[in-house]
């Protein structure tokens, strides 16, 4: 080696733990979420409108169960651009399996395969969940829309503790026995893997201990090359493999099935789930909406009829999971486990704050204002195609009941300060 | 007697000691770093782009699709690979290399991304194995040394031992359980139990109810026509393999003629070399013959 090469290598070696040392001093965070932000306002705001969502317990050890359950109302004010929710399924999101869903109920229906949904209609689900991989882990629960994409809900913190090898997922068998979903079949599977993998690997073996390529290449392009090459010891090995093989097959095959006796095939009905409705003794009709971009608001302009019979005050605003709630709202709803970092609770501003009486009719200004608008990116609501917002106005008589309306309507973007007002 | 013939192909090849040598370090690196890592990488990605989901997912593998798709994905490669080393060397392993190679693959995939990365447990992720499959179609190929009957015979037994073949590994998980008071199977309920963001379970491409008329036979009839559609592709494939694995020179004749030679064994002999010439004037043989001499000198 001279000292040119010398010098080459030395160069080379001296980018390489450059290029080392760059890479450490970048901070490679991990990711805390499921990109909920970045789907689109109208798609957040119209489609399903998420409440009530609880996450119970926040620390669950390895093995235990928890809770993930709300309601959904699916927006009368779907979007043009999103396919219908004929086919749906509530989903977790979460990082990978941190949990395993043990069931799941949809209006006291069990939902374990997907169906449709209706516009209009709303449902309260309730996902039991068993702690498997430690961590900390941001979890939501997603609507999955056949042809749209799964749409995520709210996002909260769960904590798993304990270790990862004490896990276990037991499950009663229709036949009598339990089997545990994480090591099911497992030995099985990787004993015929290794059995099938070993002869396929003796099979190239038996002709790669001979020349391979070159010589036979030039053997088979002479005259009489083709005959000399069927050597018969191959042939009596390829009998052989072929009956070892069959035998096998026909070995794995009566003993599988005699161990199983009862089997069915996969399942692919649909649950058939009623919806309810909201219900609500208030009728609100939105008159106008501007969205003020530097003051981060939404201003409303509604129309409030109470027709029942107790004066009723709105607390909350509630749209793509994120809520806004004033002094009503706090009193009535205030559930001090949901994830502050998606509640406002002073982001609801009414010019008149007296209650709604029985038979009135009112134009209520309402303002939802709060930095939130901007953080989770519901402000780029000015660059959807579809520019129209919706969510759900909460309000409360003194009793406590709760009245639930789903609004929706067009939206006007206010761009600057100077027309702000 | 010698096991092998050998001896005879290596006489016969007319390469002297050194060139076998070297032809033995040509099977070692070409074989193992190019043949079967170059046909594992790329068998791997092309099988999971048509075929992928029903090989991760136990939920996937229904008795319609997965018994028709895998089959028919799982030939192509063999198909082509098969070709080429039947064609020029009369090596009968193609369809056991490709299908250990997309095994290699797999199973690199299972514990490095499925399991360690995103932390599925192997046995909701297990791929099928088709390498007796493979091994019958490789075997056919030898017995019949016709890429017709191997077609015929050989990928039709290829496609319908599929189902038997897994069935030993995934048997278990058609066993009934009953969730919530809902009949499922152990597959659809680890599909369920696993959470899994980006595949809903309406993702799933699985039977829903045809094929009523054979009488619940499901499996069997996917694998026949699983069986004729792969022998289609088989034959296609080991025409594409006819395509891109021509090999040939442009060759400059005595009067400066290019022409194409198909017989690219010839080029380096002393035929070659009478016929044509050689670069330098010196035929082959006689270059050999001087290196021969300067080394017992030496």
């Amino acid at each position: 080696m001279n000292a040119k090469n010398i010098f080459k290598l030395c160069v080379i070696g001296s980018l390489g733990m450059a290029t080392l040392g760059l890479t450490l001093m970048v901070s490679a965070l991990p990711a805390a979420a499921h990109g909920e932000r970045s789907q689109e306002p109208f798609l957040r705001m119209r489609t399903a409108q998420w409440y009530d969502t609880r996450w119970n317990p926040q620390k669950t050890n390895v093995n235990d169960e928890a809770m993930l359950s709300g309601k959904i109302h699916i927006s009368e004010d779907w979007p043009r651009a999103v396919v219908k929710p004929n086919r749906t399924f509530i989903n977790v999101g979460s990082p990978s399996s941190v949990f395993t869903r043990l069931s799941s109920k949809v209006n006291g229906t069990p939902m374990m395969t997907s169906g449709p949904m209706e516009i209009g209609g709303d449902y309260e689900y309730v996902i039991k969940l068993r702690g498997r991989l430690p961590g900390h882990h941001h979890i939501h629960p997603m609507l999955a829309v056949n042809g749209a994409g799964p749409i995520a809900g709210p996002g909260g913190w769960m904590d798993i503790v304990g270790n990862y090898k004490d896990f276990t997922n037991p499950v009663k068998l229709l036949v009598g026995g339990t089997i545990d979903t994480e090591t099911a079949g497992l030995t099985a599977g990787l004993f015929w893997h290794v059995v099938w993998g070993t002869l396929g690997f003796l099979w190239i073996a038996w002709f790669s201990i001979r020349p391979m390529f070159l010589i036979r290449a030039r053997v088979l392009a002479q005259e009489g090359g083709d005959a000399l090459l069927n050597d018969p010891v191959d042939r009596v090995v390829a009998f052989g493999m072929l009956g070892v093989t069959f035998t096998l097959i026909a070995i794995g095959f009566f003993y599988t099935d005699s161990q199983y006796p009862y089997t069915i095939p996969l399942q692919a009905g649909e649950p058939k789930i009623k919806s309810t409705h909201l219900k609500s003794d208030l009728t609100v009709k939105v008159l106008a909406a501007d969205y003020d971009v530097p003051g981060r608001a939404l201003r409303m302009t509604l129309q409030v009829t109470n027709s029942g019979e107790q004066p009723l005050s709105i607390g909350e605003f509630t749209t793509a999971g994120i809520r806004f709630l004033n002094k009503v709202g706090v009193a009535n709803n205030m559930d001090p486990t949901y994830p502050p970092e998606i509640m406002a609770t002073d982001g609801l501003h009414i010019e008149d704050e007296s209650p709604i009486n029985p038979g009135e009719t009112r134009e209520v200004k309402l303002d939802s204002r709060d930095s939130l608008w901007e953080i989770q990116r519901l402000m780029d609501l000015v660059h959807d195609p579809d520019q129209r917002f919706g969510g759900l106005i909460m309000a409360w008589d003194e009793a406590g009941n709760r009245h639930i309306n789903s609004i929706a309507g067009n939206i006007i973007p206010v761009f600057t300060r100077a027309t702000a007002g | 007697m010698a096991l092998f013939r050998t001896a005879e192909i290596i006489k016969a090849s007319k390469l002297p000691p050194e060139g076998v040598r070297l032809s033995r370090m040509i099977d070692a690196v070409y074989f193992l770093p190019i043949a079967y890592l170059g046909v594992f990488a790329t068998f791997h990605m092309h099988f999971d782009l048509l075929a992928g989901d029903w090989d991760f997912w136990i939920d996937w593998k229904d008795r319609q699709f997965w018994v028709t798709v895998t089959p028919i994905v799982e030939v192509m490669y063999p198909g082509a690979i098969m070709y080429y080393f039947w064609t020029f060397y009369r090596q009968p392993f193609g369809a056991t290399l490709s299908i250990t190679g997309l095994l290699v693959g797999k199973w690199i995939t299972i514990v490095f991304a499925w399991y360690w990365w995103a932390n599925f447990p192997a046995n909701f992720v297990m791929p099928a194995s088709m390498v007796s499959s493979a091994l019958i179609l490789d075997a056919t190929l030898l017995l019949t040394r016709s890429w017709m009957l191997t077609a015929i015979f050989g990928v039709w037994a290829f496609a319908m031992m599929f189902n038997p073949t897994q069935y030993a590994i995934f048997g278990y998980s058609h066993q009934p359980v009953v969730i919530d008071g809902q009949l499922m199977s152990l597959a659809d309920y680890m599909g369920f139990t696993f959470v899994r963001t980006g595949t809903p379970e309406y993702i799933r491409i699985i039977e829903v109810g045809s094929l009523r008329t054979f009488g619940g036979h499901t499996v069997w009839i996917s694998a026949f026509f699983s069986a004729f559609v792969s022998m289609l592709v088989f034959t296609i494939w080991w025409q594409i393999g006819h395509f891109v694995g021509q090999s040939f020179f442009w060759v400059k004749g005595k009067r400066g003629v290019m022409s194409r030679m198909n017989d690219t064994m010839i080029v380096g002999t002393d035929e070659f070399a009478q016929r044509h010439g050689t670069p330098d004037g010196i035929a082959p043989g006689a270059r050999v013959a001087a290196r021969t001499a300067a080394t017992t000198i030496s």
